[in-house]
C-alpha cells in the first residue's frame, strides 16, 4: 500500500491549529457570555492556564481501567473526527486522513469519543456521571435525527457521501452553498446543532445546578486536562462537518475560522436567552419542530 | 290398511319421544322409549305389508314357484324380531342403569344427574 | 388363508368361552388371547393385502350372495382399521386388567362383543346388519362405561343410552324405508338401485353421523369420555371412532357425491368447534375427548372432500385417522397412569423421561408435525384444497388445527414445567406397555405414511435421523453428546458444503458453523441434561434441510422441524412455559400461512420447486407472497408479531437463548430472501408489498429499540434489540436493491456474531448473580473482565461506531438508502439507530459499572465454557470489521447476478460504492494510533494515579455508603418514557391477548351448551339433525 508519510505532519499541523484556536475561541465565547450577563468574564488566556494547572496536579487518582481509558476515548474521538474530514477544501495539505472514508464514518465517530467517555465517567460509580450521561444520550438521540435527515437530504441532493464533493459542489459564489440550494436541510441542521452544543436550552445534560458537572464529575487533573483539550477540538470538528456541508466549506484558513465561529455563535445567541429545556421536553421539541422540516428536506430534495 | 298401520307406528314413535324427552322420572323415560320402539316395530312390519297378500309360509297354501308374487315380503318381519329383541336388550340395560342410579342418589330425576357438564 | 369372519367369530367364541372360566386371572388369559388372535388376523390380512399382493375378499354368510344373505368385504381400509380395533382392544385390555379381573369375566365378555361389534361396523356391507353391530357397540358400551371408577359414569353411561336410543330410532326408520324403496339391504345393491329414498337415505345418513359425536349433538360422547375408564376412552376414541367413520364412508360411497357437502359441512364445524371448546378445559380426559370429537369431525369433513381428493383419498383420510387413532389413544392410556385430573397434574410425567418423549409424539402426531401421518396428511389435503379453491374450508380447516396445536401445547408446557402433584403416577408395566406401543406405532406409521408419500419420506433425511439417534442416547453425559452434536454439525457442514451457493452459504454458516460454536458454550452443563441435545439437534437438522430444500414440500417440512425442535428447546427455560406457549402458537400460524401460500401457488402440482414460485402470475401471485411474507415474518417477530420473542429469548437457558437468537431468527430471514428472489415486487390493491415491508421493517427497528430501553431484565433487552436489529435487516430485503441486500446479509452475519456473544455474556453474569435485573447488578467490570471485553466489544460493534463491524454494516446502510426509491420509511429507521446507543448504554454500565453490590463481592468470572465461544465472537467481530470482503465479497458478486447493479467494488482495502469509500483497515490503524499516543501520553502525565475504593467520590457533602442508593440504574431512561412513551404501548400484546380471551371467553360461553341433562343432550340431537337437514335441502 503506497501510503504518502507527509499526511502525518501535515495533520498534526491542522491538529495543532485547530487546537489552539478552540482554546481561544472557547474563551471568546465565555467572554461574550459573560458581557451579556454584564460580568467581565475570563481573560482569553484562560484556557491555556487551566490546562497547565490541570496537568500540573499532583494528586491523582482512579476508579479502574475503563474510568482511565475513558479521556483518551473522548481526546480520541475529538481527533479522530477532525482529522477524518478535510479541514481546507482544495488543500493537499489539510485534506487530513479523509482518505480513510467518507461523511458516514464522520458522522458514526462522533459517538466513539462519547461512548467511551460515558463508560469510563460511568465507572467511577458517582450517580450524578451516570444521570449525566443517560440525560446526554437521551437528548441526543433526538437531536441527531433532524441532522441524520439533512444529511441525508443533503447526500441526495449531491448524489455522493464524499465530504470533498460535496464542497467541490458548492465553490463558486455563496449562492451556490446548500444553505441557498437547500435551505430546509440546512434549518433542520442547524436545530440540531443547538442540541448537540451543549448550550441553553439543550445543556441540561451538564447542568451545573442539579447535577453538579454531569458526566465530568469524578475527572480532575491530567484526565481532566485531556477533556479540556478535546474541549477545544471537538466542537470545531463537528462544525467543520457543518461548514463542509452547508456553508461551502473554507478554502484558507481565515474563512475557516471566521465561518467557525459564526456557525458556533448561532448556538450562543440562541443560549443566551433562552432558559433550560428538561430532557424530555427537548426530545418532543426536536421531534415536533425539527424533525418536520428534515423530512420536508428529504422529501422536496 | 297399511297406512293406517304406518300413520299409528309413527304417532306411537312421536308420543314416546315426546314422552322421552319431556318427563324427568327414569323410569318414565324408559317406558317412553319402549312406546317409541313398539312404534318402530309398527312402522317396520307395515312398510313390508302388501295389500291383498299373504303370510310368508312356504306350506300347500303358497307353493314356492308362485311364492315371489303370493307372499308379503319376509324380511322386515325378520327385521322387526332383531329390533324387538335389541330393543328388549337396551331397555334392559337402561332399566339395570336406573335401578343403579336409584341406588346410589336415591332419586330417579333424570335432573338429579348433570355433574358432567360443559 | 384366514377368514375375516374370525374377526367375528373369535370374539364371540371367546366371549362364550369365558363363562366357562371362573378364575379371574384365566379368564383375562383367554381375553387377551382372543384380542391377540384376533389382532394377529386382521395384521395377516394387512399384510396380504398391503404388501404380499392379495386382493380384496368379499364373504357370503349364509353361501349365497346378497341381497339373500350378509356379505362382509376385507380390503385393505378393512384390514387396517379392524387391526386398529382389535389392537387397541388388546392394549386397553391389558392396561386395565386390574379393573377386568376384579369386575370378572362378564366385563371381559362385554369387552370382547365391543371389538367383534366395531369390527362387524368396518366389515358389513349390510345395512340392516350394520344397525345390529352398531346396537351391539351401544350396548357393549354401556355396559363397560361401568367399569370407572369415577361414580359420574353412571349418569355418563345412561345419557348415552338415552341418545342412542334416540339415535336407533332414527337409524332403524331409516332403513326400513331405504330398504322399501329399493328392495335391498346390500349397501352396493343401494349404491346400485335407480330412485335413492332422500328422506330415508337422510336418517340413515344423520344417525351414522350422529354416532361421531357432531357438534352440537355430542354433550353425551364428551361425558363418557371424561367419566369412562381410560382405557376404555381410549377405545371408544380410537376404535369405536374409526369404525364409525367408516361406516360413514360406506354410507358417502352409496349416496353419491349429493351427501359430500352435509358431510364436510358437518365435519368441519365439528372439527372447528371441538377444538374451540377444548380451550378452556381443564379436565384432561374431557380434553381429550374435545379433541377426538374435533379429529373425527376432520377426518368426516375429509370423507366430504373425496371427490376432489381423489386417489389422494385413502392417503389423506387414513393418515389423519392412523394420527387420531394412535395419539389419542395413546394419551387415553397416559391419562390412565396420571392420578389427578387437572392438566398440571401431567407434570407427574417428569419422573419418567420416556414418558415424556411419549407425550411429545404423541402431541406432535396429534398437531400434524412432521414427520409423522398428518403432515403429510395435511400437504396432500391442503395442495388439493388450494388447487379447487376451496379455500374457506381450507382456512377453517388451518385454523381449527391451530387452536388443537394451542391446547396441545399448553398442556404440553404444563406437564414439562408445573410442579408435580402428590399423587404421581402408577407406573405398571401394564400400563407402561400400551404407550410404549403406540410410540412404536406412532413412528412405524410415520415411517409407513413417508414412504408412500409422493413426496420425499422425511424419516430418510440423514440430519433428521441424525437428531433422532440423540433420543436413543439420551442416557450419555451431556458432554460426550456436545462433541457428538458438534462433530455432527461439522460434518454435515463439511459434507454439504459444495452445495451452497454464496447467499445460502452465508447463511450455512452462521446456521451450522455457527451452531457449533454456539454449542461449545453447552460444555458448561453437568449431568444429562436429557433432553436438550433430541430438541437442540431438531433445530438444527430443520435449519440444515431448510437451506437445502429445493422444492415447497422439503421446504415446508425443515420449517416445522426447526420449530417444533426450538419449541421444545425454549420450553427448557426454568420459567419459559407461557413464553415457548406463546412461541409455537405464533409460529405454526405462520407455518400454516406458509403452507396455505406454498398450496395456492402449486395450483395442484404434486411438487413445486422453491424457485418456480417466480413463474406465478398476477392474480394470485400478490397473495402467495403476503401469505408467505406474513409466515415469515412471524419467524423474525416483525413489529406486531413480536409478541412471542422477547419472553421465549429471555427465559430461555444460558446456552439456548444465542441459538434461538443469534440463529434461529435467521431463518425467518432466509425465508424471506428465498421468496423476495422468487417474486420480486408484487403489488396487491395497488399496495406495493416490498413498500410495505420497507414500513413494516422499519417500525420494527424503531419499537424493536424503543421497548428495548425501557427493559430492565438484560436478556429481555437483548431479545428486544433483536426485533429491531431483524427490521433493520426486513428493511434491508425488503429495498429490493444490491446494497440494501448486501446490508441485510451483513446485519445477518453481524447479528448471530454480537447477538450469541451479548446472550453468552449475560447469561454468564446472571449464573454468577443469580439474578437477570440489571439494577441489581453493578460493577462487576473488576469481577467479570472477561464478560466485560465481549459485552463491550459488543456494543462497539452493534451500535456502529467504527472502528468494528458494526459500522460497515451501517456504512452500506446509507449507501443503499441513496439509491432506494421511497425515503419516508427510512426516517424511521434514523430514529431507531441513536435509541440503539441508549439500551447499549444501559446493558454495559448498569451490569459492569457504577456501584459494586455487597451480595456481589465474592462472584467469579463466568464459567470457562461460557467464554470460549464469547471470545470466539471477540476475534471473529474484529476479523470482520478488517476484513469484511471475505464473506461478502463472494455474496456481492452472486447477488450482481440477481439484482440490478450498483454493486460495490472491493479494490485492495478501500471498498468504493457509487457514492462513497470506506477503508476499514486505514480506520483500524488510524484509531488504533491515536488511541495508543494518547493514552501512552495519560500514562506518562497521569503515573502517580492511585486506586481508590468504591466509595471515594465527590458527593454533595456526605459520603455515600449503600450502592444500591449509589447506583444509578432503574428506571435509567425516565425521560424517555414521559416523551414517547405512548409509542411503546403494548398494543399488539393487547391486540393478540384480546383475541386469545375472546376465544376462549366465547368457548366458555358456548360450551354452557352441554348442561349434562340428557334430555338437553337428545334435544340437541334432533335440533342437529333437523339443521343438517335445511342445510341440506337448501335452507
Amino acid at each position: 500500500m503506497d501510503f504518502d508519510w507527509m499526511k502525518i505532519p501535515y495533520a498534526l499541523l491542522t491538529l495543532f491549529i485547530v487546537v489552539n484556536y478552540g482554546m481561544l475561541q472557547n474563551a471568546l465565547i465565555a467572554k461574550i457570555g459573560a458581557r451579556v450577563g454584564r460580568r467581565r468574564g475570563i481573560p482569553i488566556w484562560q484556557n491555556y492556564a487551566d490546562l497547565i494547572k490541570n496537568y500540573s496536579i499532583r494528586s491523582s487518582i482512579t476508579h479502574g481501567v475503563m474510568y482511565y481509558l475513558g479521556p483518551v476515548f473522548r481526546l480520541s474521538g475529538g481527533v479522530g473526527l477532525l482529522l477524518f474530514v478535510p479541514s481546507l477544501y482544495g488543500s493537499e495539505m489539510f485534506s487530513n486522513l479523509s482518505f480513510a472514508g467518507d461523511l458516514i464514518l464522520a458522522l458514526y465517530f462522533i459517538f466513539f469519543g462519547t461512548l467511551g467517555m460515558a463508560l469510563g465517567a460511568a465507572e467511577s460509580g458517582h450517580p450524578y456521571a451516570a444521570i449525566g450521561i443517560t440525560r446526554g444520550l437521551q437528548q441526543v438521540s433526538a437531536a441527531e435525527l433532524p441532522m441524520a435527515l439533512a444529511v441525508f437530504s443533503v447526500a441526495l441532493q449531491y448524489q455522493t457521501l464524499s465530504v470533498t464533493e460535496i464542497v467541490a459542489a458548492q465553490q463558486g459564489g455563496f449562492q451556490n452553498w446548500t444553505l441557498f440550494t437547500n435551505p430546509l436541510a440546512v434549518a433542520a441542521a442547524m436545530l440540531s446543532f443547538l442540541g448537540s452544543m451543549m448550550r441553553p436550552p439543550f445543556d441540561v445534560v451538564l447542568a451545573p445546578q442539579e447535577i453538579p458537572i454531569g458526566p465530568p464529575t469524578e475527572y480532575h487533573s491530567s484526565y481532566l486536562a485531556l477533556m479540556q483539550t478535546n474541549r477545544a477540538i471537538f466542537p470545531i470538528a463537528k462544525i467543520v462537518i457543518y461548514m463542509n456541508l452547508f456553508f461551502g466549506g473554507a478554502t484558507i484558513w481565515p474563512e475557516f475560522f471566521l465561518k467557525v465561529f459564526l456557525i458556533y455563535m448561532v448556538s450562543v445567541l440562541v443560549g443566551v436567552v433562552h432558559p433550560r429545556f428538561r430532557v424530555e421536553q427537548s426530545i418532543r421539541w426536536f421531534l415536533v419542530w425539527a424533525v418536520p422540516i428534515g423530512i420536508l428536506s428529504i422529501v422536496l430534495v | 290398511m297399511a297406512h293406517i298401520a304406518l300413520a299409528t307406528g309413527f304417532l306411537l314413535f312421536l308420543i314416546g319421544l315426546y314422552g322421552a324427552l319431556t318427563n324427568r322420572n327414569l323410569l318414565r323415560m324408559i317406558v317412553a322409549f319402549t312406546v317409541a320402539d313398539a312404534g318402530i316395530n309398527v312402522v317396520i312390519v307395515a312398510v313390508g305389508h302388501m295389500r291383498g297378500r299373504t303370510a310368508p309360509i312356504l306350506d300347500g297354501a303358497v307353493p314356492a314357484a308362485e311364492a315371489a308374487s303370493r307372499i308379503i315380503d319376509p324380511v322386515p318381519q325378520a327385521l322387526v324380531l332383531t329390533a324387538i329383541v335389541i330393543g328388549v336388550g337396551i331397555t334392559a340395560l337402561m332399566l339395570a342403569y336406573a335401578y343403579k342410579l336409584y341406588e346410589a342418589r336415591r332419586s330417579l330425576d333424570i335432573g338429579k344427574f348433570m355433574e358432567l357438564k360443559w | 388363508m384366514v377368514s375375516p369372519l374370525v374377526l367375528i367369530a373369535a370374539p364371540l367364541a371367546g366371549a362364550f368361552l369365558l363363562g366357562l372360566v371362573r378364575c379371574p386371572r384365566a379368564a383375562l388369559a383367554v381375553t387377551l388371547a382372543t384380542l391377540g388372535l384376533a389382532a394377529a388376523a386382521a395384521g395377516w390380512w394387512v399384510w396380504q393385502l398391503g404388501w404380499a399382493g392379495a386382493e380384496a375378499v368379499e364373504v357370503f354368510t349364509a353361501g349365497t350372495p346378497p341381497p339373500f344373505a350378509i356379505a362382509l368385504r376385507m380390503g385393505l381400509p378393512e384390514a387396517a382399521l379392524t387391526l386398529v380395533i382389535t389392537l387397541t382392544g388388546l392394549l386397553s385390555a391389558l392396561h386395565m386388567q386390574d379393573n377386568l379381573a376384579e369386575t370378572g369375566h362378564r366385563a371381559m365378555a362385554v369387552l370382547l362383543v365391543a371389538v367383534m361389534a366395531y369390527c362387524g361396523i368396518v366389515l358389513t356391507r349390510d345395512l340392516f346388519n350394520l344397525f345390529v353391530f352398531f346396537e351391539l357397540a351401544a350396548i357393549a358400551t354401556a355396559g363397560l362405561i361401568l367399569l370407572s371408577a369415577d361414580a359420574r359414569a353412571l349418569g355418563a353411561g345412561f345419557k348415552y343410552l338415552v341418545v342412542s336410543q334416540v339415535i336407533s330410532a332414527l337409524l332403524l326408520i331409516g332403513i326400513i324405508f331405504t330398504y322399501h324403496a329399493t328392495g335391498t339391504l346390500y349397501l352396493d345393491g343401494i349404491a346400485a338401485a335407480a330412485a335413492k329414498p332422500a328422506l330415508a337415505f337422510f336418517l340413515v345418513f344423520i344417525a351414522i353421523a350422529a354416532e361421531l359425536k357432531p357438534f352440537p349433538a355430542n354433550g353425551w360422547a364428551l361425558d363418557v369420555y371424561e367419566s369412562s375408564h381410560p382405557a376404555f376412552s381410549a377405545l371408544i376414541s380410537a376404535a369405536a371412532g374409526a369404525a364409525s367413520l367408516y361406516a360413514a364412508d360406506k354410507l358417502l360411497t352409496v349416496g353419491g357425491p349429493a351427501w359430500l357437502p352435509a358431510a364436510t359441512a358437518i365435519g368441519i364445524v365439528t372439527f372447528v368447534a371441538g377444538n374451540l371448546l377444548a380451550l378452556p378445559q381443564g379436565n384432561d380426559r374431557r380434553l381429550l375427548g374435545y379433541s377426538s370429537v374435533a379429529q373425527i369431525g376432520l377426518v368426516l369433513a375429509v370423507a366430504g372432500q373425496r371427490d376432489v381428493l381423489g386417489e389422494h383419498y385413502h392417503f389423506v383420510a387414513f393418515g389423519l385417522l392412523a394420527s387420531h387413532a394412535v395419539a389419542k389413544a395413546g394419551l387415553f392410556w397416559l391419562s390412565g397412569m396420571v392420578a389427578e385430573r387437572g392438566l398440571a397434574a401431567w407434570a407427574a410425567l417428569r419422573a419418567r423421561p420416556p414418558l415424556i418423549f411419549a407425550f411429545a409424539t404423541f402431541v406432535a402426531m396429534l398437531a400434524g408435525l412432521p414427520p409423522f401421518p398428518g403432515f403429510y396428511a395435511k400437504w396432500e389435503l391442503v395442495r388439493v384444497l388450494a388447487a379447487e379453491g376451496r379455500l374457506v374450508l381450507l382456512g377453517l380447516i388451518l385454523f381449527g388445527a391451530l387452536l388443537e396445536a394451542g391446547y396441545l401445547f399448553r398442556w404440553f408446557g404444563f406437564a414439562l414445567k408445573r410442579e408435580p402433584s402428590g399423587e404421581g403416577l402408577a407406573c405398571a408395566p401394564s400400563k407402561g406397555i400400551p404407550v410404549l406401543a403406540a410410540v412404536l406405532a406412532a413412528w412405524g406409521l410415520a415411517w409407513q405414511w413417508g414412504d408412500a408419500s409422493a413426496q420425499a419420506n422425511l424419516l430418510l433425511g440423514l440430519p433428521l435421523l441424525f437428531a433422532l439417534a440423540f433420543v436413543l442416547l439420551d442416557w450419555l453425559p451431556a458432554w460426550v453428546k456436545n462433541t457428538l452434536a458438534i462433530a455432527g454439525l461439522a460434518a454435515w457442514f463439511a459434507l454439504t458444503l459444495g452445495q451452497y451457493d454464496p447467499l445460502r452459504l452465508i447463511f450455512a454458516v452462521i446456521m451450522l458453523a455457527g451452531g457449533a460454536v454456539t454449542l461449545l458454550a453447552s460444555y458448561h452443563a453437568h449431568g444429562r441434561r436429557i433432553g436438550f441435545y433430541p430438541s437442540a439437534m431438531l433445530m438444527y437438522a430443520g435449519l440444515a434441510q431448510l437451506i437445502l430444500a429445493a422444492d415447497t414440500f422439503s421446504f415446508f417440512a425443515a420449517w416445522e422441524i426447526l420449530t417444533v425442535g426450538s419449541y421444545f428447546l425454549i420450553l427448557r427455560g426454568r420459567h419459559s412455559e407461557p413464553h415457548a406457549l406463546s412461541y409455537i402458537v405464533f409460529s405454526l400460524g405462520g407455518a400454516f400461512l406458509i403452507l396455505a401460500g406454498f398450496a395456492v401457488a402449486a395450483d395442484g402440482a404434486a411438487s413445486f420447486a422453491v424457485a418456480d414460485l417466480a413463474t406465478l402470475a398476477a392474480p394470485v401471485a400478490p397473495w402467495v407472497f403476503l401469505m408467505l411474507a406474513i409466515g415469515f415474518m412471524t419467524k423474525t417477530a416483525s413489529i406486531g408479531l413480536h409478541v412471542w420473542l422477547p419472553g421465549a429469548h429471555a427465559e430461555a437457558e444460558t446456552d439456548v437463548s444465542p441459538m434461538v437468537s443469534g440463529i434461529l431468527l435467521k431463518a425467518g430471514l432466509f425465508g424471506l430472501a428465498v421468496l423476495l428472489l422468487a417474486m420480486g415486487r408484487q403489488k396487491l390493491g395497488g399496495i406495493d408489498l416490498t413498500l410495505a415491508m420497507l414500513w413494516i421493517g422499519a417500525a420494527s427497528a424503531l419499537l424493536g429499540n424503543l421497548m428495548a430501553i425501557f427493559q430492565e431484565d438484560a436478556k429481555r433487552l437483548l431479545a428486544y434489540s433483536s426485533i429491531g436489529q431483524m427490521g433493520y435487516a426486513l428493511f434491508g430485503l425488503a429495498m429490493m436493491n444490491h446494497l440494501g441486500w448486501l446490508m441485510a446479509l451483513m446485519f445477518v452475519i453481524n447479528h448471530y456474531i454480537y447477538k450469541s456473544m451479548l446472550f453468552l455474556a449475560v447469561g454468564g453474569v446472571a449464573k454468577r448473580t443469580g439474578t437477570r435485573d440489571m439494577y441489581r447488578m453493578g460493577g462487576l467490570i473488576n469481577l467479570m473482565p472477561l464478560s466485560f471485553i465481549s459485552v463491550l466489544v459488543g456494543i462497539i460493534a452493534m451500535s456502529g461506531v467504527p472502528p468494528l463491524s458494526g459500522f460497515g454494516g451501517r456504512w452500506i446502510f446509507y449507501n443503499a438508502l441513496l439509491t432506494a426509491e421511497s425515503r419516508l420509511p427510512m426516517i424511521l429507521i434514523f430514529f431507531s439507530g441513536p435509541i440503539a446507543f441508549l439500551y447499549l448504554f444501559r446493558l454495559i454500565h448498569t451490569i459492569f459499572l457504577g456501584q459494586l453490590k455487597d451480595e456481589h463481592r465474592r462472584v467469579k468470572e463466568a464459567p470457562f465454557w461460557l467464554m470460549v465461544p464469547q471470545m470466539i465472537y471477540v476475534v471473529l467481530l474484529i476479523a470482520f470489521a478488517l476484513v469484511p470482503g471475505v464473506a461478502l465479497r463472494q455474496v456481492d458478486g452472486h447477488l450482481g447476478g440477481l439484482l440490478p447493479a450498483g454493486g460495490l467494488s472491493w479494490d485492495g482495502l478501500t471498498i468504493t460504492s457509487d457514492f462513497g469509500y470506506w477503508n476499514p483497515v486505514a480506520i483500524m490503524v488510524i484509531v488504533g494510533i491515536i488511541f495508543t499516543t494518547l493514552f501512552l501520553w495519560l500514562v506518562f502525565v497521569n503515573r502517580r494515579a492511585q486506586k481508590v475504593k468504591q466509595f471515594n467520590i465527590v458527593f454533595a457533602a456526605e459520603r455515600p455508603f449503600r450502592p444500591e442508593t449509589t447506583h444509578f440504574a432503574w428506571n435509567f431512561f425516565a425521560p424517555y418514557r414521559k416523551a414517547l412513551g405512548f409509542l411503546v404501548q403494548p398494543v399488539a400484546t393487547g391486540f393478540w391477548n384480546g383475541i386469545s380471551g375472546g376465544l376462549h371467553a366465547g368457548a366458555d360461553f358456548t360450551r354452557r351448551l352441554y348442561t349434562g341433562n340428557a334430555q338437553t343432550y337428545a334435544v340437541h340431537l334432533l335440533v342437529f339433525v333437523v339443521a343438517v337437514h335445511l342445510f341440506m335441502t337448501g335452507m
